[in-house]
């Protein structure tokens, strides 16, 4: 078939327009901004840059959490990184899925690309292969550390003992490499804004 | 017709499960918080629904759990009765951004390929949520047509959405991220629908879906579906054998064409039925005014498919990739407490707002996250010293202003002077009505003083923008409609003979 120019002009507009404001709309020329962390990904997740090329962006394990502590990145985030789950532990923290009978951590077992690895609902597996993030005090905020005793996050700590201790007048402490980042103790922290809060490991 | 009407039913059952697999999640998330019984949380549409339509249903179940853990997801993934389904382009789009094979996915995707191998592209023409809304946006031309008002009839190739897949393919593997998955219309609409039961706000994907629209509507008939669509481009190359096709009985044809402009492919049902830009919908069978077309079972002509030992090898293999997912039961590890959905644990939801200014990092925090117009709210300010790691202690002035889309902004807090307690600035206030508002905060920084706004809107006001874009749609519609009426009554006049004229002439 000949094709002429004023036919390869419209059908190559078409094609172009089309896919370029796709680009555009999926965002994913943009690059992540550098003063800005990381999201906190669900247990078993990739390391960032894989994780943002394997995910498919079903919403499968947005679903599977029994705590519904996941959501799905908004339209307007940068680098590609739209409809991928996230997590803000102020609103909900991951529970480990420790109130289900199910045998690996549900998000991970119903992903389906591959982009949250299975993780065994075992103590030893949990501590071993969740990295969501590790929690940081901020010393200027906690009670316990400006003449207060409070100790709620402590309390929450699904891996008190290990990931935090606490000292005189329930000062806590967190143990970055015990800690999976699961965001109990920013959930219960009583100050705002919150004194303890999950950074992502990258 | 009984075909198209079954159609119809088809893609309505689409929806249906898209919503009732997002209720589903709903619910499971509502029963994992055990708050089904709490009135006051299930209070509201989405709580009766959950409550009254899916928790009497589900409960009543053997194993309620594991029907639960057996539906989750969007039309891009689904595990739809334990059995999971992929969308082939995904699987496509997730290997070549990853750059690696993940065979669960593929595995998934297997049902939908073995469809499409048998009856060609169904999915675009029986299932997809996206040809729906376009083929009304098809029916949506009739009226402009009716109202003289001429649409753009501009004709793309076909072969557009081959080179749009593979180029789009490559943009994904070049930018490691996929680029279909946001702007593919059947996930665009079903991602919609799930944040639509789950009462969240994505109003940003719709701008394809109105992009696409309106493109439609004005420029070019079915442009999507015919020359664009990157999954009707990997359907159509894996239905490329289908055993199912419509045929044309050429003895019957009287080669009335009505078949052509029907077409929802925009093709020839008459030459190029057996193409495989043809989707089976079966729109040119009910129209042929000759039933000269008609559905057929046959294997493909020599020239086409034949079935070699490689290729019965790699259907094999494709099938004994299905893993079945199993649930077993295991112990219980852990004990937390469990608190998301009980509200009023005392660490509700905040909103918090970062700024900076000089060396200064400002955090307001807002209890609760959006102020009830009326009802008092707490603003905390925490600022801190990037370099030094030191609080600042200064005392700082806010004063609280109402916007106003024309004129002025109002001010409906006078400033107050607070001094730092415990290391922050607490300020209680109440926001008068349902609007936006301004947070004004000055603050003395290395001599001078700083003011930072910080926006905030109290309940849910409605933006200025969407009314007038939603009142300037409605009277074009109506515009449009009574234009419609006005022309066929010419028309009809014009038609109908006019007894007094042909008195005077005979």
């Amino acid at each position: 078939m000949a094709v002429n120019r004023r036919e390869f002009v419209k059908q190559g507009s078409a094609v172009a327009l089309t896919l370029g404001g796709s680009v555009y709309l999926s965002r994913i020329g943009e690059p992540a901004s550098a003063s800005t962390p990381s999201p906190l990904r669900p247990p078993g997740a990739l390391p960032e840059d894989d994780f943002v090329s394997t995910c498919i962006r079903c919403m499968r394990c947005v679903d599977a959490c029994p705590n519904h502590c996941l959501e799905s990145m908004p339209h307007t985030a940068p680098a590609g990184r739209a409809g991928t789950p996230t997590m803000h532990p102020r609103k909900a923290s991951c529970m480990l899925c420790a109130h289900e009978d199910s045998e690996y951590l549900k998000c991970t077992e119903v992903c389906p690309s591959g982009a949250l690895q299975l993780i065994e609902r075992e103590r030893e597996e949990i501590t071993e292969k969740v990295a969501i993030g590790v929690a940081e005090i901020d010393f200027d905020l906690c009670y316990s550390y400006n003449n207060w005793s409070c100790g709620a996050c402590f309390r929450a700590c699904p891996l008190a003992g290990e990931a935090m201790t606490v000292g005189a007048w329930e000062r806590p402490t967190v143990h970055p490499e015990a800690c999976v980042g699961c965001g109990c103790c920013e959930r219960s922290c009583i100050r705002y804004p919150h004194a303890i809060r999950v950074r992502s490991n990258v | 017709m009984i075909l198209q009407i079954v159609r119809r039913l088809v893609q309505a059952s689409v929806l249906l499960v898209t919503v009732s697999v997002a209720l589903l999640c709903l619910y499971a998330h509502y029963r994992a918080a055990r708050v089904i019984d709490d009135d006051q949380l299930m209070a509201g549409l989405r709580g009766e629904v959950v409550t009254k339509m899916v928790h009497p249903y589900v409960d009543r179940l053997a194993d309620p759990q594991a029907f639960l853990d057996g539906n989750k997801g969007t039309l891009w993934s689904m595990r739809l009765m334990g059995v999971d389904i992929a969308d082939p382009l995904a699987a496509a789009e997730m290997a070549a951004a990853s750059k690696r094979i993940h065979w669960p996915l593929i595995a998934s995707a297997a049902i939908p390929i073995v469809i499409t191998l048998l009856f060609g592209r169904v999915f675009c023409s029986w299932l997809c949520p996206g040809y729906v809304l376009f083929e009304l946006t098809g029916k949506l031309r009739r009226l402009l047509r009716l109202a003289e008002i001429r649409p753009g009839e501009v004709v793309f190739s076909h072969r557009n959405k081959y080179i749009g897949l593979f180029v789009g393919l490559a943009l994904a593997a070049l930018f490691s991220a996929p680029l279909f998955a946001l702007i593919y219309p059947p996930v665009v609409i079903s991602r919609a629908l799930h944040a639509w039961v789950f009462g969240t706000s994505l109003v940003g994907i719709f701008v394809v879906l109105g992009v696409i629209v309106a493109f439609e509507l004005f420029v070019s008939p079915r442009w999507w579906c015919r020359t664009m669509c990157p999954g009707g481009a990997v359907y159509g190359l894996i239905g490329w054998i289908r055993p199912v096709r419509i045929r044309l009985n050429a003895d019957r044809c009287t080669g009335c064409r009505d078949c052509i402009p029907v077409c929802e492919e925009g093709i020839n049902p008459i030459t190029q039925s057996m193409s495989i830009e043809c989707d089976n919908c079966g729109v040119c069978i009910r129209h042929c005014p000759d039933e000269a077309l008609y559905y057929t079972i046959s294997l493909p002509k020599p020239r086409g498919y034949r079935p070699t030992p490689r290729k019965i090898a790699a259907l094999v293999v494709v099938f004994s990739m299905f893993v079945s997912v199993e649930n077993a039961g295991a112990h219980h590890i852990l004990g937390l407490p469990h608190y998301s959905y009980k509200e009023n644990y005392p660490q509700r939801p905040t909103l918090e707002y970062p700024a900076h200014t000089g060396p200064y990092d400002v955090l307001l925090t807002s209890y609760p996250g959006s102020p009830v117009p009326g009802e008092a709210a707490n603003l905390a300010f925490y600022i801190k010293n990037r370099e030094t790691g030191s609080v600042y202690s200064q005392p700082i002035t806010v004063r609280i202003l109402q916007t106003s889309t024309f004129g002025d902004n109002t001010v409906v807090q006078p400033a107050m002077t607070r001094e730092p307690f415990d290391n922050e600035y607490k300020f209680h206030v109440t926001f008068p009505l349902e609007a936006e508002y301004v947070i004004e905060l000055s603050m003395p920084v290395e001599g001078r003083v700083e003011v930072i706004p910080f926006l905030m809107i109290a309940g849910q006001p409605t933006a200025t923008g969407s009314v007038v874009a939603a009142g300037a749609g409605g009277f074009v519609l109506l515009f449009v409609v009574a234009r419609a009426v006005q022309k066929k009554k010419a028309r009809r006049r014009a038609n109908a003979v006019n007894p007094n004229a042909v008195l005077v002439t005979t």
